[in-house]
Parts: C-alpha cells; structure tokens; sequence
C-alpha cells in the first residue's frame, strides 16, 4: 500500500476545466434538433381522489396541439422495489402534483396554455396527510389493491392497509432488556420531510425514431437501472431492453433524487407515441419541489434502557414513516432502517419496528443518507440525554457502548472493520470536549454537540458493477462506466484506481459518462457504493488489462510474465533490466515480431464485480438469518454552536467531522463531501421547514420559502479528519462516504442547544424562531 | 416557464411619451425598470398587461442628486447604484444599510427603489427607510404633477394610491437639519437573503427626539407614531426600552405563515426596537458609522 | 417580430423576438449559449447569470428586448481566448462538484473582481450570496477567488 502513486493523492478533478469553461453541457444544454417536442403539465388539484372524468376535447382541438396523453395511453405499473405506480394517474390521483395529463405541441407556450383547458372531474376521497392517521384501523386505503403488487421478495406489505412494508428486527426478550436497565428513557421524535434541491432541476428527452428504437436522454443517477424500468413498463408495447437506449450527460446534482425512475418515464412513454419527434420533459423548480420524490418524513419512539456505568442493554426503537404517495423506493428507506436503527452501538437486546405508511403526499424515495439523518437524530439526541441523568460524559457514553469489529450486529452478522473509535478520538481531541467555551456577547450563549455516524449501502443483494477500459494510439486511456459523477468526483477516482495499476498518469484518463449502448453495466449511483463497487469492478478491468499487456509481450518479447512489471507507461522486466516498451507503441497496434509479423493488438480490459456474500433473506418476523449490508461506513462528528438568546440565531463557529474511508482514493475529495454534506445536514436542522396545507397542498415549492443556505451561512470553520481502517473488499480499502457527511448535524445541533441554553428540541427543522420560543417559554417557568 | 400573455413593449427616449401611454392605456399597462418584480409576476400570470412600458431609456431617472439639501432617487435607480453612490454614503447611509439587505448583488444590479415602493408589499425594506425621512413620491401624469408624501404612499398590501395614469418618477428627501443617525434592523431566516419577516427603522436626533417605521408586521408599512410620541423627549435607558415595547405591541398587527408566526415577529420587533434603539443613539454619539 | 441587436461575448449578433420571450430562452434557444442554466426561474439562485454591461444580473428575469443596443458576457466570452485567472484557481481548487452553478458563480466572481481585485472573504461571500450552490459548502469556492487574487493581476 506505500509508494502509491495516484491512489491517496489530491488530484484535481479530471473534470473541473469542463465544468469551469462552461463546456460541460447537461441534459437541457444538448440540441435535440427542430423536430423538438415540448410536453406541458395538467396536475392534480385534490390530495386523493377518485378521477370522474377526464375533459382533453378543448385543449386536443388547441390550434398548434400535437397530442394529449392521459392515463389510459399508458395503463402500465412500474417501480423499482414494488410496482405500486402509473404513468400518469389512472383512476385516482394519490396527492396534489401528481400528474394526470400531458399536452404536447411544438411551442412550449401553446403546450402549457393548452394544458389549462383540460378539465378535470374528480370525487374527494379522505386524504391522509399524517403517516400516523394512515396506521389507523379504519383508515381510508390509499392503495386499496396492495395486496397484488409485484414487489422484492424481502418487502412485507400488509394487504388491506396503508403499511407498503414492515420490517421487523427483534434479538433477545425486550422485557427482560429493560429489566436488566437501571434507568430507562423513552420519548418521540419527529422529522419532516425534505426537499433535495439539486440546483438542476430533472430533465428528460425521449425520442422514439421511425424505426422504433427508444432513446432517453435524463439527468440521471441510474441509466441501467431506468432502462430496466422503462423495458419492464413498456413491455406490452413490445419493448425490451435491447430496443431502448439511455444516456445520462452530466447531472447538475442528484443527492438521491435522481436515483430510480420519477419524472424520466413520461418523455419514454410519450416519445413511444410520437415517433420521429424528440419529446422534451422538463421539470419547472416548483415541480421539483412537489413531484419528484422528498425524503421521508418520520416518527420514531424510541426507548432504551442503560446501567448505571452507562452500558446500554436494550433498545426499543419504533418508526412510523411518511413516504407518500408511492412507496416503491422510499420503502427501502424504511427497509435500511429497520436493519440499523441500533445505529453504531452495541445492543444486546433489540426490538425494531420499521413502517413504511402511504399518505396522500408526494411520494418519497431515496435522499442523501436514505433514512440514517433521519433516526440518528432522535437516537444522538436520546443518549445525550441518558448520560446527563446518569451524570455521565456523552463522549464516554459512547465510546462504551460503541460497536467494534466483530460485534453482532442487529440482524446477526459481525461489523465490518472500523476507524469508529479512533474517529471518536480524534474529534473529542479536536474540538477540545469538555473544554467549556464562554461569548464575549452577553446576548450569546456557546455549547458543543456530539454525534456518531453510521450507515451501510442499501441495495438488493446482486446489485453490481462493470467496466472496460480501452487504450488509444498515445497510451491514454478511456474508462467505460455507467456510475454517475454527480459532483462526487466519481470520474476522477475512478481514473486515479485505473492510474495506480496501470500506471498511466490521470491526465492521460477520461471517464465517459453513461450510456447504456456503449458502456457496461451499472446497477446505480446510489448508497454511496460505487467508489467501493464500481471502483473494484475498474481495478479488476485494468489489472485485465495488465494481464493481457504482459500475456503479448510473454508472446512477442519471449519474457516470463512474472518478472514483468509496468512503470512510467512502460512495460518492465525485473531480470531484464534494459527492457522498456512504452505502452503507446503497442497497446492499439501490437508488436511486431522479427518477421514482420504482428501479436496482440488492442488492449481491452474488462470487470466486473457483485458481491457474493450478500443476502436479502431472512426471517421475516426477526431479520436474522441473512446479510443484507455489505458493510457500514463510520465516523464521529462535533460542532461549536454560538447561539443568540433573544433571536435563536445560530451559528456555527467550528465544526470537525472525521470519517473512515478506508482508504481515501482522493483526499480532496472526500473533504469535498465533508465540507458539502455538512453544510446540506445543517441545512436540514437550521433552516428547510417544508410546509403544506390542511388539502395537502405545498406552500413553499421555492427558494424564496424554502431556504438552502448560501455562501454567508457557512461555518466559520470546518475540520475534516480522514480516518483509514481499510476495507478489506474495497479497491485500495476503500469505502463510501458521500452520504454519511451530512448524517451527524441534526443531533449535534440538538446536543449543542441542549449544552448551550439547556433546551431540548425534539422536533424537526430547528429553526431560529423555534429556538427564541422554546428558550422565552423555558425561562418564563 | 414561459410568460403565457401576448403584450406591447415600448421603450420611450422621453418622459412625455411614457406619459402619454400611460394616459391612453392605464390600467392595461404595466411600468417595467428592474424587471424583477414584473417579470415574476408575469411568469406567475398575476399580472397579464397588455403594454409593457421600459422606462429606462430616459436619463433623468437614473440620476441620484443632492442639490440645496434635497436628495433625489430617479425611478430607475438601482440598490447598486444607491450603495456605490458617494452621496448616499455621505449623507444618506441608512440608504445604504438598508440597500445591502436586500436580496443579492444579482437582484441589486436591476431592482429599484422605487420599483420596491411601487410592488407595495408589506415587507418592502425601502418603505421604513423613507418613512422615517419623511419621503416624498414625485408623480407625474399627462395632466398633473404630483408630490406625494410616503406617509399616503401604501394602500393595502401590493396597492399604492397612484392613478393608473400616473408614473413615480422618483423620490425626494430633504436632509434632515439637525444632526441624526439611524439604524434598519429586520428579520431574516438567515444571513442569507430573504424577504423580510419583521423589520424596524429607527432615526434617532440629537435633541431626543425619534422616529420609527415598521414593515412586515401589518399590511402596510408605517410610521410608529404611538412609539415616537412616548420616545421624544427622553434619554433611552431600560426602562423607557420596556414602556416602548409595550406600546409597539398594540401598533403592529403581525401574521402568522410560513416564514414566520405572528408570536415570533412580535418577540423579534421587541429585540429589534432595544437594540435598534441602542444603535442608533449609540451611532449618534459618534459610536460605530453613522 | 421585432429584431434586437446586442453585442454577445464581443460579436454583433441579431436575432428576432417577442417581447414575451426571456433573455435567459433566447440565449439559449436562438444564440446557442448554453452556460446560463435555470435553476429557478424566479431568480432566486443565480444560475442564469450574466455580465449586462458589466454588471451581473438575472437572465430569467430580463426580458430579451431589454438588451438591444447593450453588451452581454457569458462564461462562453469570459472562456474563449483561454482562462481566466479565476477560472484557472478554481479548478487548481476543486471549487465545483456537480458543476451547475458554476457559470453563474464564475459571472459574480468576475464582477467581483472586475471591480475589487482584493476582496476579503466576508466581500467574496457578499458577492457571491445570490448564487446557491447544493454541493460544495461554498468553502472552496470562496478559496479559490481567494487564491485567483493572490497571483496578483486578474481578468
């Protein structure tokens, strides 16, 4: 692992003078020709409703028209772990947004005054706008025929109920967990939804040419995996996968909500109809708000019993989730959850109930974290508060309870290698715990907040990766795989892996970006696994690839393969000092023999990789049995919060955050994440407070309401400590990290209030105002 | 998206052009400068004019004077430009101060003054300001030349008492005799922009006496006349603080949504009233920039 | 339909417009400059921005026949001849990830510095404040204008 040369090294991104120049051209930048379609929009004004009547006559005789699509065009389900959605709204609609027509015309202008002459008769069915109404009994069936849904054999959905899926987790008796407790802490928390907010918002073009052959192009996080969706949909159309083709140009962010199939399906589904003519689908800021998906709102009970010295001895951990509309992604949500609600502590009893409940608002699906941000608050918050009664420190409470490798983990499995408590010692060391830090303001107050991270890849258990590399004439090299750079750096890892073993430098190494024709295959980039999974499946296409260059010069250079090696872009021998062959000189035209005739030719290397190891079955009423992660990426993280006692104004003076990566493949980069993913997590807790009516109607679709932070809402300081306990599967040993980031900032907020002005918060965003309230209600008892 | 409505635009080299569309059109027109109110609300289709007219061909409203004590912002001047100007910083910085919290550079390269005081929303950030100046609005029409003082500017919330043949073409202050220092506190969801959810204007002068505006706790932008009147004449300490406070709570009539509830703006205007208070008294004695 | 007349990125272009059409739709659609991207379309992010006479504005909320007769510069003008110095740091940097709100930050960088060569962190945070960006935290943007002014002359 010492002397590497690309691998560990802060390269410059390998498309950054791309995105700088202004040449990087996303999906709307591209021109799809005159012939180009614009489809406009008719939503659902109701949050559930039967459809009575579909009125299309007017806006289908609009001078300039093309076509009017509805439900009935397209009566195909699809969804990625549960088929439980339409197209476009077949006999209801399941919340406000949802769409239930498409006018399509060559002037946009004409498509969307066209699409206000669809009317719409609807019969109001009870909307459920509260995950906690829809667990009732008699509560209205948002899917009345759950019960045939075609879903992954390790989804439960409870037929006749709003439950979509239900994992259970259970070890040991929880009666007697509790029993075993000295003190024992039970309380709710609640997390709303959220918005991912990437800056570009979803686009997609479908164009069906004459001969029938389907290309999307999307902004997208997972081409093979819509192309599989769009073929699975479109069937009894006659598609297959061989007829339909997806590329993904760059995306302008993703975080999650670009994953799987939402919006990208009506320019599929629209182009299949309208052949010969680009169908362009492009979704307003608004619409991104309200329908695409949001991350999941939830309710979490949680209890969980301690002894006195602080050793946990069981936890109860209940979580009602909010996913909306459709639940086909964002049950795998609940699903992860449901597997690592313990988060990365040790439990010997355990008793989790994770409930994936339909509503009547947009559906919900995977967002940055998929579920983690979302328990690790309530859980951080609630073991800070296990200490203070106990009179213990919250560091030392967790480092006494913190998982270690080899523990079992909560489905019977033992924890993968892990940096969990040098991360823990290396932020308490940093941002001085324990040290108290005063204002010079009298109006201000400062606390510090503690909270661990942990989360594991949720994927289906073959989930994999592939990849080819191939060299050109000067020795460069393309790298073909359908991962997404979506800001990550993807791109550039990939080609620092692909440097170090084939020792081409990354100026010489291109990525292409995803096209499912051309490159192989991808499941998705999602989970933050593709470092890990795709990353393996690039380093065992160029160690193919050496294996073929020494193969030819074995051949043609009658030297023994062992004793090669490469160095500088040149093939080497060991007991033959002198020998050098640059790679350019063969790897497209071979060798040439003493003949005159030629060995070799082009150099094609080929990976792939799928672990073998996982497994989704388990027993269903207790999880254990199966190997669902693949492994858990940790970390530790701690804020200084400056608070305003008056105004509830928070700030952040420094933040240090150490995760183990394994192996960073590109330090920069993974600061990169640390810095982003923090800054997106205190987003979520300082200021996102998504809003809706009592008609389940979003108020604020826009960055006028909902706010995202800008560059005056940093933290005076950031400290990323990169920690490496390597993976042993991983390329290099390394490990995701881009969604774990933003994980800890919720509970450190909520911890650094509590140590600040001694206030808990138990709910979601915290806002200023929420903080000014509490603390004047506080002080006023 | 795309602005839906079909409509005329004019952009007139002289003032008695603008003057004579908006006698022949009135309400079927719609005053353009900035552009970033109106093409908002054309977007939106809240506004659907028939005739657009681009008033930022003539030169006379992109002048800001300062001639025989009297300051003039032309119609089309921008936050920028009132920021960059020397004579807003030397005599007007409250200007200034309020013009830095409004949106961002982006905005405030197009976005008027005047085009803010003609939007009319309550939580207009130029409203206080003039009001506690005492503004003049300069209106003109093809038949009458106006001088409106802010005070009878706003209507209700989005409405302003200009006729629909009318133009402002720009607002007049006169620099205030005795010598005074401000401050503009308001209330955001973050340092980063946003409209304002509360907001305060105090002008303080040197023989005790005070005046104070508000916006954004009430349909329209106000004078605090209640606050002034119990103010004027004394030294600010604690206790007038606390008396003050309490009158401002019968004064401003805030609501509840979703930027903020009506409980936290009127918590906030108390914050605001002590500490603007403070500032401004504190600048006046030669504290921080006046 | 009418015609304007602008100088775009240093050439006289002319095209036809309504008066409805945007500037930001008619870069893009008519005169084939793609960097200003919408990201909103009320101006609330910046990405659409551009250089109207020297000053960074909102292309979504410019309608086109404002422009005739004025000067436009996109990143496509600002890139042409090569780099610029702030371009060149942001990339020695790692400024972007995803890289949407690249041009529009890289318009109010210029601006910026057009006008202020020097700027300290709390002036680059003020110039920059309209332009969100969802992936970076910021903190290497703000280094990179940082770095660009160190080298001494800028573009």
């Amino acid at each position: 692992m010492s002397d590497l040369k690309f691998v560990g090294k802060p390269i410059v991104r390998i498309d950054g003078k791309e995105k700088v120049s202004g040449a990087t051209h996303f999906t709307d930048d591209l021109e799809y020709g005159s012939n180009l379609l614009y489809a406009a929009l008719v939503e659902s004004t109701e949050a559930h409703a039967l459809i009575k009547h579909i009125d299309i006559s007017e806006a289908e005789r609009f001078p300039g028209v093309i076509a009017v699509f509805t439900g009935k065009d397209f009566p195909y389900k699809f969804g990625l772990y549960m088929k439980d959605r339409y197209i476009f709204a077949m006999d209801r609609v399941r919340f406000v947004g949802e769409q239930i027509a498409a006018v399509v015309s060559r002037d946009k202008r004409i498509a969307e005054r066209a699409a206000k002459l669809v009317k719409v008769e609807y019969e109001a069915l009870p909307a459920l706008l509260d995950q906690m109404e829809a667990l009732k009994k008699d509560a209205t069936l948002i899917h009345p025929d759950l019960g045939d849904y075609i879903h992954v054999p390790w989804f439960f959905p409870q037929a006749k109920t709003n439950i979509a899926h239900w994992r259970k987790t259970r070890r040991g008796d929880i009666k007697k967990g509790f029993a075993e407790a000295d003190y024992m802490l039970e309380d709710t928390y609640s997390v709303p939804r959220y918005s991912h907010c990437p800056i570009e918002t979803h686009a997609a073009v479908g164009l069906c040419d004459l001969s029938g052959r389907l290309t999307v192009w999307a902004s997208s996080q997972s081409p093979h995996t819509q192309r599989n969706l769009f073929a699975e949909a479109l069937a009894p159309l006659g598609f297959t996968h061989k007829d339909i083709r997806v590329i993904a140009p760059p995306i302008g962010g993703g975080f999650g909500g670009k994953a799987g199939v939402s919006m990208e399906i009506l320019a599929a589904a629209m182009a299949t109809k309208l052949r010969g003519n680009p169908v362009q689908v492009i979704w307003s800021r608004e619409r991104e708000f309200y329908n695409t998906s949001q991350r999941l709102g939830v309710i979490a009970k949680l209890k969980i019993g301690a002894k006195k010295d602080g050793t946990f001895t069981a936890i109860d951990h209940r979580l009602y989730w909010d996913a909306g509309a459709s639940a086909e992604y964002g049950a795998n949500v609940v699903n992860a959850i449901g597997l690592s609600a313990t988060g990365p502590y040790r439990f010997p009893i355990i008793f989790i109930d994770s409930v994936c409940l339909y509503t009547n608002l947009p559906p919900c699906g995977a967002y940055r974290g998929f579920g983690y941000s979302e328990f690790m608050f309530g859980l951080e918050s609630h073991i800070d508060r296990i200490a203070a009664y106990l009179k213990l420190d919250p560091v030392a409470i967790r480092k006494k309870n913190a998982i270690k490798e080899g523990d079992i983990l909560a489905y019977g499995v033992p924890m993968n290698p892990s940096g969990l408590h040098k991360a823990i010692d290396a932020v308490e060391k940093e941002i001085e715990w324990g040290k108290k830090v005063k204002s010079d303001d009298p109006h201000k107050a400062i606390g510090k907040g503690f909270s661990l991270i942990w989360k594991a890849p949720a994927m289906p258990p073959n989930a994999s990766s592939a990849a080819f590399v191939k060299f050109s004439e000067d020795g460069s090299l393309n790298i073909l795989v359908s991962g997404m750079d979506m800001g990550q750096g993807f791109l550039t890892v990939m080609a620092q892996i692909a440097a170090e073993i084939l020792t081409v430098p990354v100026s010489k190494i291109r990525t292409e970006n995803p096209d499912t024709d051309r490159n192989p295959y991808e499941w998705q980039t999602v989970a933050s696994h593709v470092t890990w999974s795709c990353g393996n499946a690039v380093k065992n296409a160029a160690i193919n690839a050496r294996d073929q260059i020494f193969e030819v010069i074995e051949r043609a250079c009658v030297l023994p393969k062992e004793q090669l090696y490469l160095e500088d872009e040149k093939v080497k021998c060991k007991t033959k000092p002198d020998f050098e062959l640059p790679l350019k000189d063969f790897v497209i035209n071979g060798i040439q023999a003493q003949d005159g005739t030629f060995r070799g030719g082009p150099i094609l290397g080929k990976g792939i990789f799928m672990p073998e190891f996982t497994s989704a079955y388990s027993d269903p009423e207790t999880s254990q049995g199966g190997h669902p992660n693949v492994h858990y990426t940790v970390g530790a993280a701690a804020i200084i919060l400056e608070v305003d006692k008056d105004t509830g104004k928070m700030h952040v003076k420094k933040a240090v955050e150490a995760i183990d990566a394994g192996k960073a493949i590109n330090p920069d980069l993974v600061k990169g994440q640390i810095t982003g993913g923090l800054l997106q997590g205190l987003s979520t807790v300082l200021y996102e407070d998504i809003r809706y009516d009592d008609k389940g109607k979003l108020l604020n679709p826009n960055f006028t309401d909902y706010k995202i932070p800008t560059a005056k809402d940093i933290p005076d300081e950031i400290m990323p400590i990169i920690i490496e306990v390597p993976q042993p599967d991983g390329p290099f040993g390394a490990r995701g990290v881009g969604e774990h980031t933003m994980i800890p900032a919720a509970p450190m907020i909520a911890n650094a209030l509590q140590d600040a002005l001694g206030i808990r918060i138990k709910t979601m965003p915290i806002t200023q105002e929420k903080v000014a309230l509490t603390y004047l209600k506080n002080k006023e008892k | 998206m795309s602005i839906l409505h079909d409509f005329e635009y004019y952009n007139p080299r002289n003032i008695e052009e603008v003057l004579q569309l908006r006698a022949e059109y009135r309400d079927k027109t719609r005053i353009l400068a900035g552009g970033t109110d109106l093409v908002v609300q054309m977007k939106d289709n809240i506004v659907a004019p028939d005739v657009v007219i681009d008033i930022k061909g003539i030169e006379a409203f992109h002048e800001i004077t300062f001639d025989e004590n009297i300051l003039f912002i032309g119609a089309c001047v921008t936050f920028s430009e009132l920021i960059e100007s020397e004579i807003i910083q030397r005599y007007f910085p409250l200007i200034k101060e309020m013009s830095l919290t409004v949106a961002s550079m982006g905005i405030r390269n197009r976005a008027t003054m005047v085009g803010n005081i003609c939007s009319a929303v309550p939580s207009a950030d130029s409203a206080p300001i003039l009001l506690v100046y005492d503004a003049d609005v300069i209106v003109r029409s093809a038949s009458e030349d106006r001088i409106l003082p802010i005070t009878e500017w706003f209507a209700c919330p989005k409405k302003t008492t200009l006729k629909s043949d009318e133009i402002v073409t720009g607002i007049a202050i006169h620099f205030p005799e005795r010598r005074h220092a401000g401050c503009y506190e308001r209330l955001g969801r973050y340092s980063g922009e946003d409209l304002a959810q509360a907001g305060i204007c105090i002008l303080a002068f040197d023989d005790n006496q005070y005046h104070v505006a508000c916006c954004a706790v009430g349909p329209i932008p106000k004078r605090l006349y209640h606050i002034e009147e119990f103010l004027n004449g004394k030294v600010i300490d604690q206790n007038v603080i606390q008396e003050a406070k309490k009158i401002m709570l019968n004064n401003i009539f805030p609501i509840s949504d979703v930027r903020a509830s009506k409980e936290y703006r009127e918590h906030m205007m108390g914050i605001m009233l002590q500490r603007g208070l403070k500032k401004a008294v504190s600048r006046l004695h030669g504290g921080e920039n006046a | 339909m009418p015609k304007i007349s602008l100088m775009l990125n240093n050439e006289e272009r002319v095209v036809d417009v309504e008066p409805h059409e945007i500037l930001l739709d008619v870069l893009r659609d008519k005169l084939g400059v793609k960097s200003p991207k919408c990201g909103c379309d009320r101006g609330d992010c910046g990405a659409c921005n551009v250089l109207l006479n020297g000053r960074s504005v909102r292309s979504c909320l410019i309608l086109a026949v404002e422009v005739d007769g004025r000067e436009i510069v996109t990143v496509e003008g600002i890139s042409k001849d090569g780099l610029s110095k702030v371009q060149e740091s942001m990339i020695d940097n790692n400024a972007f990830q995803c890289g949407f709100c690249a041009p529009g930050v890289i318009i109010s960088a210029t601006e910026l510095l057009n006008n202020n060569p020097h700027p300290t962190r709390e002036e680059i945070k003020e110039a920059l404040a309209g332009n969100l960006c969802r992936c970076t935290g910021y903190l290497p943007i703000l280094e990179a204008v940082e770095n660009a002014t160190k080298e001494g002359n800028n573009e």
